[in-house]
């Protein structure tokens, strides 16, 4: 029975939350700020510049590839690019999905942030 | 502008297109190009290049791997077995060849691996294994290094309390001259002697540190009374079989009045212990001679050290010298010896760990047998070695039969089969064949083991309950089996099903070249095998027929007369009355290894405060001494018994003439501080040490060393003389048997690493020709059934049986002529290291390669042959009838 109690606990942990991994939750954060120009190349480049973090190409490949398959990034072809060696980029563009599940993490952040007294941010809430 | 290098690692894209999947390759390989380009302007192609090869490695991650279709499932993998066993079974010749020269790989791998991880495992058993050290000095003299490990008597125990990090300082005393070595043994309450080696001076102290298990008797004080004892177990059940040893007395060399009290029982040394002793005698109230324990300028004694945990060595390395500042300074002064700080300088202090002792001593003078770890890396190789010309019969072997089973991958591609599951199934092949192998050669090692023990010198067994011989095993067979599997599976594997089906594949001529590189391989291996043999056993004989400068024949050694004390004489005396015997002589000093040996320093009379001294041995013999060894007077005289003043006289060897300066030594008076005395004969150097060594400078004089007899024996008598001295012996000393020796026996067992290290020579050279001989076999017979019909057309048309012969085999030929002309300098180079370690070497003449060529060259025509004949004489009907 104990056992049974421990799996139905994980189901519907997993049901519940929207998992979203800090890397990841970055990845998405530059996908949407680049309004569907975003490809792997590009992400990984302005992680650098944004967040100061540099990441091998393979690691921003992954996260997109995770959150495609999350459903909260979607993708298309470029045309063919000639610095590509006449390759197509896959670009991303972030998906209502997506939007909402930043939204989710950001709320429940500063809803956070709210209850550490003597600390005011000014992030305005919409 | 653009360079060849403007493009990323090519094997780096291909490795990519391989494994990417396909949805995923344009985006990940555009993404990798993009970012290749841009890193070109910014930081150099080559570190481009080096990025863009990293970032392809770092995304073959488990989502990126394409879908194989290696569709292992049950039916699959039991099919694959079922095609492996029919190959094996329809094909035994090949099967039997591939397996079994496997196997004799595999068994020797074996064989070689367990004495490596003997070797390797000396001195690893103690607790403390990383704080315990042996003490080596090093002197420094004009280039000239000699590291030693004997130090002064109050050495240990002054580094102990000098300096803290020295939690336990112990020494032992193994020198023949103070009663250490052999003895002879009896208890209290019998009365005959028997005769044991294994004798050492030791602390309580050393027990300790050296961890040696009391299995009887206080840990805390076996060594701590005067006259104890500690003895091996074997020892214990010897003398004393079920009862308790401790507390009874043993009696040495019938020294009654000095009786030696059991004071524990050790469990015996194991083999993997540098050091090898069953008696340990101690040292406490013991003085060889007055103020011995006090006198610095003897080194008699082994010192070991366990330090503090984590102590600086090298520290303590530098600090140790001013011990010597200390102490052994002011005791050369007061010696009369001015030079004493000169002689510190070239003095150094190295401490040796423990558990390097055993392989890493080359060059130490320390009087113990030890390995070395160029034997244990050049044993090392040859298994390599071995194993890889298994593997290369196997490789050769299964792409040569390509052609046969080139129709088998065409049907299989052509019904649908992927590359994959025809890689798998060649793999599965050959991984089944190797586990075959292991098999079978783990029972030729168990065969050959007690063989290989003799060879090595050891008692090796294999671990069977061990629970990492299992696995290990088991790995092995698969890592190699794939191994070997790879390249005939993916070469088998690549024909195309058109080219096959149609009949026009290159019959295996394809991998022609590579087939050939690896038989050059096998036969280059074999060629330095053979030559190293060869050389190696002219060395040996070279040493065992060199002109010593004495006669060892016929003499026979009687050891342990000691015994007899006073009635020693007398019993010389006796001996010379039989009529077999020419001459006697008693003397611990004799031409041989393991003898009696000292150091001492000479002076030309009056120098000893301007010259530095001659180091060389100081002997003590009776007057018979130089007739009775054969050895040659080159100037002036030998001793006489007529001449009382010849008691103060002494003979030299050529060597310490020449290092003197002596031009005329006779009448010239040498000293030794302690006594100056006039040289009346000069004996041609004789060899005393193994010829790895320069003859030393060796001064005689008559004195007292009453352990060993030697007797000439006349040429014939030697059957008549043993039962005859045995007589006079047994009048003698009847409570002790006789023991005795001949000096030529004790002469070759000086060499006995040597002739070792020729027998296992031979047996791996034995082994690689037979390995490499059975791979050239097959391939003969493979190249026979290749060109039969071209044969037989050639005979129909009038060649002759010499001329087809000569076709099949000049191919063959050529292959060991070229492996020869790789293996002569290679085997030129590596015996010459060899031979630097002899001072007394035999050059190497360019007989031994043509021999060497003329024995490769004839067992590859010999092996060859069987099938060329065959080929030559059949009847060209049956070739060409089946079309």
């Amino acid at each position: 029975m104990k056992q049974m109690h421990y799996f139905y606990f994980c189901k519907c942990y997993k049901m519940q939350r929207t998992y979203l991994g800090e890397f990841e939750e970055l990845v998405l954060l530059i996908v949407a700020a680049m309004q569907g120009e975003a490809y792997g190349v590009g992400v990984m480049e302005e992680l650098e510049k944004q967040a100061g973090r540099s990441a091998n190409i393979s690691a921003v490949h992954a996260a997109l590839r995770r959150l495609e398959s999350k459903g909260f990034v979607e993708s298309g072809w470029s045309e063919a690019t000639p610095e590509r060696g006449g390759r197509r980029k896959r670009l991303f563009s972030i998906t209502a999905a997506g939007s909402a599940a930043l939204v989710q993490v950001r709320d429940v952040r500063v809803n956070l942030w709210r209850q550490i007294p003597g600390f005011t941010t000014n992030i305005s809430l919409t | 502008m653009k360079s060849s290098n403007d493009h990323p690692p090519k094997w780096a894209d291909r490795f990519l297109e391989w494994y990417c999947k396909p949805e995923l390759l344009e985006e990940i390989q555009g993404d990798v190009y993009e970012l290749f380009y841009k890193r070109i302007k910014e930081k150099g192609t080559e570190t481009a290049r080096r990025r863009f090869a990293w970032d392809v490695l770092r995304s073959f991650r488990l989502s990126t791997i394409k879908n194989f279709n290696l569709k292992l499932s049950p039916v699959m993998i039991k099919s694959n077995f079922k095609i492996a066993f029919r190959q094996l079974r329809k094909q035994r010749m090949y099967s039997f060849i591939k397996i079994g020269g496997f196997a004799l790989g595999i068994a020797a791998c074996l064989l070689i691996a367990l004495f490596v991880r003997d070797e390797l495992s000396y001195d690893r058993q103690y607790e403390h294994v990383d704080q315990l050290y042996r003490v080596v000095g090093t002197f420094k003299d004009d280039g000239d290094i000699q590291k030693g490990v004997h130090f002064p008597a109050p050495f240990a125990k002054a580094i102990k309390e000098e300096f803290p990090e020295v939690e336990l300082a112990g020494r032992f005393n193994s020198s023949e001259l103070f009663g250490a070595g052999s003895r002879e043994v009896r208890r209290e309450d019998a009365t005959q002697n028997t005769y044991e080696e294994g004798f050492i001076f030791a602390d309580q102290e050393l027990l300790e540190l050296l961890e040696i298990p009391i299995i009887q008797g206080d840990p805390k004080r076996a060594l701590a009374e005067p006259n104890t004892i500690v003895i091996s177990q074997s020892i214990a059940e010897k003398y004393f079989p079920n009862e308790n040893p401790v507390g009874k007395n043993l009696i040495l060399d019938n020294l009654t009045d000095q009786p030696q009290r059991i004071g524990g029982v050790m469990a015996d040394m194991p083999s993997t212990m540098h050091i090898n002793y069953d008696f340990l005698m101690t040292m406490s109230g013991v003085e060889f001679w007055p103020g011995e324990q006090e006198f610095w300028r003897a080194n008699n004694y082994h010192t070991y050290v366990r330090l503090q945990k984590n102590a600086n060595t090298e520290a303590l390395e530098d600090k140790l010298i001013g011990i010597l500042d200390k102490y052994l300074v002011p005791s050369m002064r007061e010696a009369g010896n001015v030079d004493a700080d000169k002689m510190i300088e070239k003095l150094s202090f190295n401490l040796q760990p423990i558990h390097q002792v055993h392989l890493h001593s080359e060059g130490i003078h320390d009087r113990l047998s030890h390995g070395d770890i160029r034997f244990v890396w050049l044993f090392g190789a040859i298994a390599g070695f071995i194993l890889l010309l298994a593997c290369i019969n196997f490789i050769n072997l299964s792409t040569a039969r390509s052609a046969n089973r080139a129709r088998e991958v065409g049907m299989r591609k052509v019904v649908g089969s992927y590359r994959g599951q025809l890689i798998s199934q060649f793999l599965t092949e050959s991984v089944l064949l190797s586990v075959l192998s292991f098999v079978i050669g783990l029972q030729l090692a168990v065969i050959f083991l007690p063989f290989f023990n003799q060879l090595a010198g050891k008692s090796l067994t294999i671990p069977w309950t061990a629970w990492w011989l299992g696995p290990i095993l088991l790995g092995s067979a698969v890592t190699i089996g794939l191994l070997a599997g790879i390249y005939p599976s993916f070469y088998l594997s690549r024909f195309k099903p058109i080219h096959v089906l149609k009949g026009n594949l290159s019959r295996g001529s394809k991998s022609a070249g590579m087939r050939n590189a690896l038989v050059v391989f096998q036969f280059t291996t074999s060629i330095v095998l053979i030559i190293s043999t060869f050389i190696i056993y002219r060395q040996v004989n070279f040493i065992l027929n060199k002109k010593v400068g004495f006669d060892k024949e016929q003499v026979v050694l009687l050891h342990g007369a000691k015994t007899m004390r006073d009635k020693i004489g007398t019993f010389k005396k006796e001996l010379t009355q039989l009529p077999e015997v020419s001459s006697a002589t008693i003397s611990d000093f004799l031409p041989i290894a393991g003898t009696k040996r000292n150091g001492n320093g000479f002076w030309k009379e009056g120098k000893t405060q301007e010259d530095s001294p001659v180091f060389g041995q100081m002997w003590r013999v009776d007057h018979d001494y130089i007739k009775t060894m054969g050895m040659r007077i080159v100037d002036g005289r030998d001793f006489s018994v007529d001449m009382p003043t010849d008691s103060q006289a002494v003979i030299i060897n050529q060597t310490l003439a020449k290092e003197l300066g002596l031009d005329d030594p006779i009448g010239k008076r040498i000293t030794n501080t302690g006594f100056i005395s006039e040289v009346i004969g000069v004996v041609e150097d004789f060899h005393f040490e193994t010829m790895k060594e320069d003859i030393e400078g060796l001064c005689m004089a008559i004195g007292n060393q009453p352990a060993i007899v030697a007797a000439k024996v006349n040429a014939g008598d030697m059957d008549s003389f043993i039962p005859n001295v045995t007589k006079v012996w047994d009048q003698f000393s009847p409570h002790q048997s006789i023991r005795y020796t001949f000096l030529d026996e004790n002469f070759a067992v000086m060499y006995a690493d040597v002739r070792r290290m020729g027998r296992i020579f031979t047996s791996f050279a034995i082994l690689a020709i037979i390995i490499a001989c059975l791979g050239l076999f097959a391939l003969s017979i493979f190249m026979v059934e290749q060109r039969s019909k071209e044969v037989s057309i050639r005979k129909v048309l009038g060649a002759s049986i010499p001329n087809i012969f000569r076709l099949l085999t000049q191919d063959f030929l050529m292959l060991v002529l070229v492996a020869l002309v790789i293996a002569i300098p290679l085997a030129w180079y590596l015996m010459q290291q060899w031979l630097q370690d002899y001072s007394y070497r035999i050059d190497i003449g360019w007989d031994v390669f043509v021999i060497a060529g003329i024995i490769a060259i004839f067992i590859a025509i010999v092996t060859v042959s069987f099938q060329a004949l065959r080929a030559a004489t059949d009847n060209p009907v049956k070739a060409l009838q089946d079309q």
